[in-house]
């Protein structure tokens, strides 16, 4: 491949790259598997990427090229609790609009998106990319009126995770 | 629900707090090789085709043939070969086209069934094999009984006693089952490892869809 496409793939992937942080934070927990599935994905990008085409936005093939990748390719190498990466994950303090009760809830909705599972996580990471139905079914390859109901299903689990006994 | 849009805000805000990599580090991880489940099953599945490929083509049976003197049969098996060979032609056929199907670009749905279709390929044709081993079998126990002359005295000892037969039949039965067993095992626990969650995903998304 010429050293063109090379030096194109390299610049576009690296101002773009915090689509793929976002995915392995999901993925994955720890250091080195987010480093590993990071990788992955960035080899996986690259072998598709003769055909890219350039009619959507980079970032937009790249969210289906790593969603696949961290659904589908990727082999996990050990599963451990959830929960590690985000309690590390502070805010600082003399942000002025710090809300101790925000970043509580924030935490435990962390906590809760963690526990979906593969493909839960991926209708949730484009809908907390502001992707549109559309967008998100055609992704996964599903009816658009079915990604809707799964979504609606998602936020009921979401609802369920954070306040178990309905209060 | 109101988390949920706090979470996305929290989630759009580009706040930097992943460690950057660099255009060096990404120009690294282009050239590095990739552990995707892809990779590790076309490697199985070339390694499949090839031992049984080579088992086919490795067992000569003109030379037994020749041996016990019976080589009128040996036409019968260079039909029986060709029709082999040109059979393992497609399945290889069929197997690469499959395999460069599988991209990236799919749907995700698409992309896994295109994987499992890869893999029912290679299935299939160890099955053809296997089937092939058992009629190989069947057929080479049939001359065997019949024309070598070296069955004689087995031949005799059925003729005095029924136990004779039960015991030759169920001796082949187990040593084939267990054949079978063994490859069904290695089998399971190979692509086990490496589809489970795949197969996972297939079927919610399935469910999904449904």
């Amino acid at each position: 491949m010429s050293e063109n496409l090379e030096q194109s793939f390299v610049k576009q992937l690296q101002e773009n790259q915090n689509i793929i942080h976002k995915i392995c934070r999901l993925y994955t927990n720890g250091d080195d598997a987010h480093k590993d599935l990071f990788q992955e994905i960035t080899i996986q990008l690259w072998k598709a990427f003769p055909k890219f085409r350039g009619d959507s936005k980079f970032s937009t093939w790249a969210y289906r090229v790593a969603l696949n990748t961290a659904i589908t390719l990727y082999r996990k190498t050990k599963r451990s609790i959830y929960t590690i990466e985000f309690e590390g994950r502070q805010h600082f303090l003399n942000d002025v609009e710090y809300d101790y009760e925000e970043e509580e809830q924030l935490k435990l909705m962390y906590k809760a998106v963690y526990q979906l599972n593969d493909i839960e996580k991926a209708l949730i990471f484009m809908y907390l990319e502001d992707k549109d139905y559309h967008e998100i079914a055609e992704t996964l390859g599903i009816s658009e009126v079915n990604a809707r109901v799964k979504m609606n299903r998602i936020k009921g689990k979401l609802k369920k995770i954070l306040n178990p006994l309905g209060i | 629900m109101k988390e949920l849009d706090l979470l996305k805000k929290d989630w759009q805000k580009d706040d930097h707090s992943f460690e950057q990599v660099s255009e060096i580090e990404i120009y690294k991880m282009i050239h590095k090789k990739s552990s995707s489940i892809v990779k590790w099953i076309l490697i199985i599945s070339i390694l499949e085709v090839l031992l049984w490929t080579c088992l086919s083509v490795c067992f000569d049976s003109d030379e037994y043939l020749e041996k016990i003197q019976h080589s009128e049969f040996i036409p019968y098996f260079e039909v029986l070969n060709y029709a082999n060979y040109a059979v393992i032609l497609v399945f290889i056929y069929l197997f690469y086209k499959n395999y460069i199907l599988i991209s990236t670009t799919a749907s995700t749905k698409q992309l896994m069934k295109d994987i499992l279709k890869t893999r029912k390929t290679v299935q299939y044709y160890v099955w053809y094999n296997l089937a092939m081993l058992v009629f190989s079998l069947i057929i080479g126990f049939i001359i065997a009984f019949v024309y070598n002359p070296e069955m004689e005295v087995l031949k005799e000892k059925i003729a005095e006693n029924n136990k004779v037969m039960a015991i030759t039949i169920g001796i082949l039965l187990l040593i084939s089952l267990l054949l079978f067993g063994l490859l069904w095992l290695f089998y399971r626990l190979l692509y086990g490892i490496l589809l489970r969650r795949l197969y996972v995903n297939y079927k919610e998304l399935k469910k999904i869809d449904l």
